[in-house]
């Protein structure tokens, strides 16, 4: 016999639950690398591991973050490390990156996560970017940088999950919407709606159920949430100025519902991503653990 | 001795009760410098400017609006919390209306006595053409109504002890900021900062002697291991959050010099002596740096900030932005771009009444890699090849 209470926990669906991910480059032996190096990118809603031979991607994972900052590090590299043969005593040297930099109890440097994208969007989107969107969890980020992926300048948001990640997975929740499939249902639509008109998370969670109760379908209430985020992101972006090629790293960049939109709004092109955004930090740090590995190898 | 400092800083409340007890005299509270304190001194009384405490609030939103700014919200927090219920009076100098309110809960609901309360007005543009007429008045008013709260009218000789030990103060803390244009400041930002902040707080010649000491005994050779790191400036109103400095300068850089109210501004132009003290001290606040609300319409206080930036050497300047304060987040946009055509890069904070720290953390590294250039050589052989994953 069950109670009301575990009948409840069996029928609960966690629509914000993104997919984890991760993936191993083929025909790379990384017994033959001399150097390896690892990035982890401990954000406040996933982490990530990179791992580098030589500077080439060779293995990455992206994870939720849970409570403990160093576990979340820990299970983001062993997961990454699955099933290669590598140890984590084979890694020469690991830069932390994200809100849990300062918490990678195997990591031997830490460097924003502003650096680290920005270097990891050069990377993997090419040298001719100079404006980059990270749309993480709980912040978004704009970053102008250099041919060489160096932050010239930078904008974050100020204290509120409105046009983040966090406030994607709470629709999702309400509306009981896999996150993943908002962008695509969120086309869905005859018409274009106007945007809820609220950009604070909470405000809009309650704007949205409004608009179900008249009536409104439910694609048409994804593609108000969508507008209204990408209008959001887009006043940020303004204020730090457009240079091309502009980029998107971060979980954001995979929704087509806002970055269509939000390439719509600003009328840019942004370049389209052939590798898990999510990445992008980590890839970043591994970069710059690679240099720093370097040097210390000469010393 | 600098550590005298901060122990003042932690117990002015404490401080001012003890230099009642051991003096017998008034204790006059103030809100914004344009309150002209070589009068308060002539008089004997111990002006003390009213602050918060950077505490969680949950007692000012019953009295003033959320968004006035975290300044007022914890300064009024700090008065019901009946922390200054030892002044005799307390003065206003009609600046920002938010702090206009601020000074009405607190004459209503923080024990002061209503015999001792006085505004100080102050015109809206000091650089108007009736500003000095306007002002030499009102601080005539002043005087008189402080001449008949401590009974006995303030003679000249008066108004020059007032006025010497303002500028004593004034003169030696201009001394102690020179020593920061070195490549190695002996005192970081946040230590300077509870310098000004307890020249506020406390009887300015007892200030002043261990400034002295200071000068004399303590800054000589100071630091000399310390890391100066990346030179930054910060800009704001009343920044009084020591611990945002203290965290920032933990992270790789040194705040070399400032323009806030709590800072640079307080205390960066003396008293000129005059026949007429009244009006020496009067043109003393329309000539110095003007706040914002007062700052029209040429813009006096840009020229301060670039030409300190430009003294002490800058690679960067924080905005620091008390959230709601919209006088000097006005100024922000021009601001930032002249500093831009000079090459020196910017970083806006807003500030709460407590810090956020892991947020700002993010964001002075940040600024700080960005300033760097490239010491390290991280991006001596950045990729151009793509990850083809």
């Amino acid at each position: 016999m069950t109670t009301g209470t575990e009948k409840r926990k069996e029928k609960k669906v966690e629509y914000w639950k993104w997919p984890e991910s991760r993936s191993t480059t083929p025909g790379i032996d990384w017994t033959k690398a001399s150097i390896i190096t690892c990035g982890i990118d401990v954000g406040s809603v996933s982490s990530q591991a990179v791992i580098m031979t030589d500077g080439k991607l060779f293995a990455y994972s992206s994870r939720r973050t849970g409570y403990n900052s160093p576990e979340s590090a820990r299970n983001a590299l062993n997961w990454a490390l699955e099933g290669t043969g590598m140890k984590p005593e084979d890694i020469h040297y690991t830069v932390g990156t994200g809100y849990g930099r300062v918490n990678v109890p195997f990591a031997q440097r830490a460097i924003t996560e502003i650096a680290c994208h920005a270097r990891g969007a050069n990377y993997l989107y090419g040298p001719s970017v100079r404006t980059i969107l990270d749309v993480g969890g709980q912040d978004c980020k704009v970053i102008r940088c250099d041919e060489r992926g160096k932050v010239e300048t930078f904008l974050m948001n100020d204290k509120c999950a409105a046009g983040t990640g966090r406030g994607m997975e709470i629709i999702a929740d309400l509306l009981s919407v896999p996150v993943q499939d908002i962008g695509r249902l969120s086309f869905e639509v005859d018409e274009e709606p106007p945007p809820v008109s609220s950009t604070c998370t909470i405000f809009a969670k309650a704007e949205a159920t409004g608009l179900l109760e008249s009536g409104w379908p439910l694609n048409r209430v994804l593609a108000a949430y969508c507008r209204a985020m990408a209008h959001r992101i887009g006043e940020l972006i303004l204020r730090a100025g457009v240079a091309k090629d502009f980029a998107m790293t971060g979980g954001m960049a995979k929704n087509e519902g806002v970055v269509k939109r939000l390439a719509k709004e600003l009328n840019i092109d942004i370049l389209p991503p052939s590798f898990d955004t999510q990445i992008a930090g980590a890839v970043g740090a591994a970069l710059f653990a690679k240099v720093l590995a370097e040097k210390e190898q000469k010393k | 001795m600098l550590a005298k400092l901060e122990e003042i800083y932690k117990n002015r409340h404490q401080y001012a009760k003890d230099w009642k007890a051991r003096t017998g005299g008034k204790v006059l509270g103030y809100f914004y410098p344009y309150v002209p304190e070589e009068i308060v001194y002539a008089a004997g009384v111990l002006p003390v400017r009213i602050m918060g405490s950077h505490e969680h609030d949950n007692l000012s939103a019953a009295y003033i609006y959320p968004m006035y700014c975290p300044f007022c919200r914890d300064t009024l927090a700090e008065g019901l919390r009946g922390r200054y219920s030892y002044l005799d009076g307390l003065a206003c100098a009609d600046t920002c209306m938010h702090m206009n309110q601020v000074f009405d809960w607190f004459v209503l609901n923080c024990g002061i006595p209503r015999r001792g309360t006085f505004i100080a007005n102050t015109p809206a543009n000091v650089a108007g053409t009736h500003a000095r007429t306007y002002l030499i008045k009102e601080h005539l008013e002043f005087k008189k109504a402080i001449e008949g709260w401590v009974g006995r009218v303030l003679s000249d000789k008066d108004l020059d002890r007032g006025i010497e030990i303002m500028n004593r103060n004034r003169q030696l803390m201009r001394q102690v900021y020179e020593t920061r244009k070195r490549e190695k400041p002996p005192i970081t930002g946040a230590e300077a900062q509870l310098m000004v902040l307890t020249s506020q707080f406390s009887d300015k010649e007892e200030h002043s002697a261990l400034l002295e000491d200071i000068l004399n005994k303590e800054l000589p050779g100071r630091n000399r291991d310390r890391k100066t790191g990346v030179r930054l400036m910060i800009v704001g109103s009343e920044d009084d959050d020591t611990a945002f400095l203290k965290m920032a300068e933990s992270l790789g850089v040194t705040f070399v010099i400032d323009d806030t109210c709590v800072g640079s501004r307080y205390f960066w132009h003396e008293v000129v002596p005059g026949k007429d003290r009244v009006a020496a001290i009067a043109n003393h606040y329309l000539d110095s740096t003007p706040f914002p609300t007062k700052d029209w319409s040429e813009r006096r206080r840009f020229a301060q900030v670039l030409k300190l930036a430009e003294e002490y050497n800058v690679q960067g300047v924080v905005l620091a932005q008390q959230k709601w304060c919209d006088p000097y987040e006005l100024d922000i946009p021009s601001l930032a771009a002249r500093l831009k055509e000079r090459n020196i890069p910017t970083l806006f904070l807003e500030f709460e009444p407590t810090l956020p720290r892991a947020p700002f953390t993010t964001r002075i590294e940040a600024f700080v890699e960005m300033l760097c250039g490239d010491e390290e050589g991280l991006f001596a052989e950045s990729s151009t090849v793509k990850s083809g994953s």
